[in-house]
């Protein structure tokens, strides 16, 4: 039930769903254990039923209604029946047809096995045939005229966005010269114009990460925000630098122009892929200057024996409403991540989920009480240009200042370091004794995901 | 990053925020690296050094004045299972206020759990909340310093190291099993708190009530709260001690309020005395009778009438004015004596139908068995169902399958579910709400698939508190 929640695109989603889920609903609902996918046909206010598909092993969906909220109040029915009356479902010899077009069609989203995906890329087997017939017929010369094209885009992208790391560098030193107290004040102008040439020059990624400045700056008190101009700018510059040094290094050409697409990264070999079990701590969503939402859900990997963790990143746009990858804070799973190639890997794919795992502590890592940024510090040896950095945090606690701000502390070092938390807490936070705390570090501000305490389990994301 | 370094960072930095070159301004170091390029570059070379510098070698300044809370006291009894947080947090998402919430906690509470703090806390003023809650209503109430609130019985010694919430869970313990003690301590001690505190103190008197007490409820009489003064006249008034005398002047409200209800007869043989409400020729009366009511006692009232309270009782013509009833049965729970309200209550049930749902008034002050008798009247007849809900002070959890088969109430919440009417299926809601809080966990099981059945969604928010109730099995 929590999984449905959580996939509902809002509450109101939910609540029609809820409706759905009548047996008289539902002139048709069938199963396949093999498959892990159920399907039924609800009877909307059309002549024809909806045709609903769920695949219950990694929560991906199709319905022919023409709802533009995903999933779509059908699905949600229909997982609802699955989770509450599951004997509804009659177990079926073989899938119909359009269940079988679905599967077909569809990229799995969670349970791509590794060894099928170099070459299938996902894609059906009828697809993959289709692939190979072509290429079979394709002749050398049209393959030589194809990939001389491919070629020749990619060096027009990398001259283009070399041109945008020019404009680039000049527009940080314009800001330089023009002072930062200026900047700050007109930051949003003009992030907003360089942002545009960038992508105009296909320095797509950056130019998104430009657009966000102002806000992390807002974010913070009207003394801090030079610092944290310098800082932003000045990874700028690291990035831009590394760029120039190697265009063709994936993690940078993500940072700058565009991100591999899934494929490419389930197909590289170079990949990390690490199998274990898997907290999700908290997610984050965020609507973007650029009218796209981004669903970070960041996980945490209890079998580390330090603390490691992976980031689920989503993008979609704001004009669909809520979406969810289906994970709650909270859940523990046993699966399977592949990481995008990165000097410190975080962003991943669940390449296949096996199952929930029973709630229990988190495991015992060795903190450094010391200075509990040290794992930031070390990351940012690599990679100067991370922004926000995943960080567990050793025992510590909730405290206010006279202004009524939170800070964390640790509890082993009461008169030294702080961290200022970005969010307002709970009250109840503040009795809290904190066995260890998750949190991603921005440079200036704590966000809050997870804990542990004598409570138990604290969602705070 | 050394001391240099730190000094050419703030000034580059200070000339960063007014704009223009820093190079001159860096450290030796800073420039070597900077140095052999054009200008601009020279400058975003010095501006990554100083973001890396910022990043690694700076940690925010924390103010000396961090404050910490005390820690959140742990409760008496364990917390809520994990797995059924879930289903507790959306109990209490659909429980529409601060009433339907508490419904929830004392559920949870009557099976032996209490709640996860991050999913629900009492507020500082939470007088209704389980007593096991009393230490987090004192550390909500923010009482700072090293206060115990151990579990070694209240003695006027004792008396300052007790929070207030602990202190009233305490006293409350204390009068039920020794009365006089407890009546000592707050004679004692509460006179040194201020009113609204001694109000709370003098409130926990009611039980145990005795005649024994009223020498100490008489002194309040004397009380400087008005409240206090009503408080304690009130209790002298159910221990059958009149308030004021019955023969006062017209200034008197006791006789103010006689003046508004009609004395009369009825009977052929055996004629007997009658009292009903009399017929006014304004609202501005009747406001002024629910204000008499509302202040006076049973106890004056019978006496400026020569009759005992349940001679009273028994001769008001129940049925001839519900809001007058209503004031009545109010008036007689505030003050009336066990024996009336007991009588009151038997009566009414008895006569069954619409009367019976006037005990509902009478709830905080009925024992348990009598409460359970008025909950099965209602089921049974299907006309009051809504009246449930309005029921207070009523224990968790005991109501079984048999109660809600013998009756009518399940074929009407089989016919709401299944039917159209958006008005009747919102008032099978709310009664599927309340059945939630008074069914035992094996009923709520089996009501969850009665009603499922009979059509309605499995997701229903309305089921939340019996899905909650269903999943905790016992203490």
């Amino acid at each position: 039930m929590k999984t449905i929640e959580a996939l509902a695109p809002d509450q109101a989603s939910l609540s029609s769903a809820s409706k759905l889920t009548r047996q008289s609903n539902w002139p048709r609902l069938e199963k396949s254990e093999q498959l892990g996918l159920i399907w039924g046909e609800c009877q909307g206010s059309g002549s024809n039923p909806y045709r609903v598909v769920v695949d219950t092993g990694d929560h991906g969906y199709k319905c022919t209604c023409p709802s533009r909220k995903f999933p779509c109040k059908h699905t949600l029915a229909l997982m609802w029946i699955a989770a509450t009356t599951p004997a509804s479902f009659v177990a079926a010899d073989s899938t119909p047809e359009w269940v079988n077009d679905w599967l077909g069609r569809r990229r799995k989203t969670t349970s791509q096995p590794a060894a099928s995906v170099p070459g299938a890329g996902g894609k059906s087997i009828g697809e993959a045939l289709r692939d190979d017939e072509s290429a079979v017929v394709e002749d050398a010369a049209a393959i030589e005229r194809r990939e001389a094209a491919q070629r020749k885009r990619a060096q027009d992208t990398r001259s283009a966005v070399s041109a945008a790391l020019d404009e680039l560098d000049q527009w940080i030193s314009d800001q330089l010269r023009l002072g930062l107290a200026g900047f700050v004040d007109n930051s949003s102008d003009r992030c907003r114009r360089i942002a545009a040439r960038l992508v105009d020059m296909k320095a797509t990624a950056l130019a998104g990460r430009i657009d966000e400045i102002p806000s992390r700056l807002m974010g913070l008190r009207s003394e801090e925000r030079p610092d944290a101009a310098i800082r932003e700018l000045g990874k700028l510059v690291l990035l831009a630098k590394a760029w120039r040094s190697t265009p063709d290094d994936a993690e940078l050409r993500r940072l700058v122009s565009t991100s591999e697409s899934r494929e490419q990264v389930l197909a590289n070999s170079d990949a990390i892929q690490v199998e274990s079990v898997w907290e999700v701590l908290g997610e984050k969503i965020e609507t973007r200057r650029d009218g796209l939402v981004s669903h970070s859900t960041w996980l945490l990997d209890l079998k580390s024996a330090s603390p490691r963790f992976a980031l689920l990143l989503d993008y979609f746009p704001a004009s669909a409403g809520r979406r969810s990858n289906a994970f709650t804070p909270g859940d523990r799973f046993d699966a399977r991540l592949v990481f995008y190639p990165a000097r410190q890997p975080l962003r991943a794919l669940v390449v296949e989920r096996k199952g929930d795992v029973l709630s229990r502590e988190w495991p015992d890592f060795g903190f450094d009480a010391a200075d509990p940024l040290a794992s930031h510090v070390a990351k940012l040896d690599t990679a100067p240009w991370l922004t926000d950095c995943p960080i567990m945090l050793p025992p510590g606690a909730i405290l206010l200042d006279d202004r009524g701000d939170a800070w964390w502390q640790s509890a082993d070092d009461p008169h030294g370091i702080a961290l200022p938390i970005a969010d307002t807490v709970s009250p109840t936070l503040l009795g809290l004794d904190l066995a260890a705390t998750a949190a991603l570090w921005s440079g200036s501000r704590l966000h809050l995901l997870a804990a542990q305490s004598g409570f138990g389990r604290l969602d705070l994301s | 990053m050394n001391e240099i370094e730190q000094t050419g960072l703030a000034t580059m930095r200070d000339c960063w925020i007014t704009g223009g070159t820093s190079f001159d301004l860096a450290p030796a170091a800073w420039k070597d690296i900077a140095a052999g390029a054009n200008p601009d570059e020279r400058e975003r070379r010095l501006l990554a050094i100083a973001a890396q510098a910022l990043e690694i070698a700076l940690r925010p300044a924390a103010p000396k004045t961090l404050k910490r809370r005390p820690p959140l006291p742990e409760l008496a009894l364990p917390m809520l299972p994990e797995r059924l947080r879930p289903i507790l947090r959306a109990a209490l998402k659909h429980a529409a206020d601060a009433r339907a919430k508490s419904r929830v906690v004392a559920l949870v509470a009557s099976r032996g759990f209490v709640l996860h703090p991050m999913d629900w806390m009492p507020a500082a003023s939470d007088q209704t909340s389980p007593d096991v809650y009393a230490p987090w209503i004192d550390w909500q109430a923010g009482v700072d310093g090293e206060k115990h609130t151990d579990r070694e019985q209240l003695t006027a010694q004792n008396w300052d190291d007790f929070y207030p919430a602990a202190r009233r869970s305490a006293l409350s313990d204390l009068r039920r099993t020794a009365p006089a003690v407890a009546r000592e301590l707050i004679e004692t001690k509460g006179s040194s708190e201020p009113a609204e505190i001694r109000l709370t103190l003098i409130a926990l008197m009611h039980f145990g009530l005795g005649p024994d007490d009223v020498p100490f409820l008489k002194s309040l009489s004397a009380d400087r709260s008005g409240k206090v003064r009503e408080l304690a006249g009130r209790l002298l008034a159910r221990l059958g001690q009149h308030g004021q005398p019955g023969d006062g002047g017209p200034e008197n409200p006791t006789a103010e309020l006689a003046a508004f209800i009609t004395e009369g007869k009825s009977g052929f043989i055996r004629r007997r005395t009658t009292y009903s409400p009399a017929k006014l020729k304004s609202p501005a009366q009747e406001r002024r009778r629910a204000e008499l009511f509302e202040t006076c006692n049973l106890v004056d009232l019978a006496a400026r009438f020569g009759v005992t309270e349940p001679d009273f009782i028994g001769a008001w013509q129940f049925g001839a004015d519900n809001n007058v009833d209503i004031l009545v049965a109010r008036m007689v729970a505030a003050s009336g004596s066990d024996a009336s309200v007991t009588h009151m209550a038997d009566t009414l049930v008895a006569e069954g139908g619409k009367p019976a749902l006037f005990v509902l008034h009478l709830m905080p002050r009925l024992d348990s068995r009598r409460q359970r008798v008025l909950i099965r009247l209602i089921l049974k007849d299907t006309q009051y169902l809504g009246a449930l809900s309005l029921a207070e002070g009523i224990e968790a959890g005991w109501l079984d399958w048999a109660d809600l088969t013998n009756g009518e109430t399940l074929p009407a919440l089989r016919a709401a579910v299944a039917g159209n009417d958006d008005a009747v299926k919102r008032g099978a809601d709310q009664l599927l709400e309340a059945l939630g809080f008074l069914v035992t966990a094996a009923a709520a099981e089996k009501l969850i698939g009665d009603v499922v059945a009979a059509g309605m969604a499995p997701s229903a928010p309305s089921l939340g508190l019996l899905r909650l109730n269903a999943s905790l099995s016992g203490p």
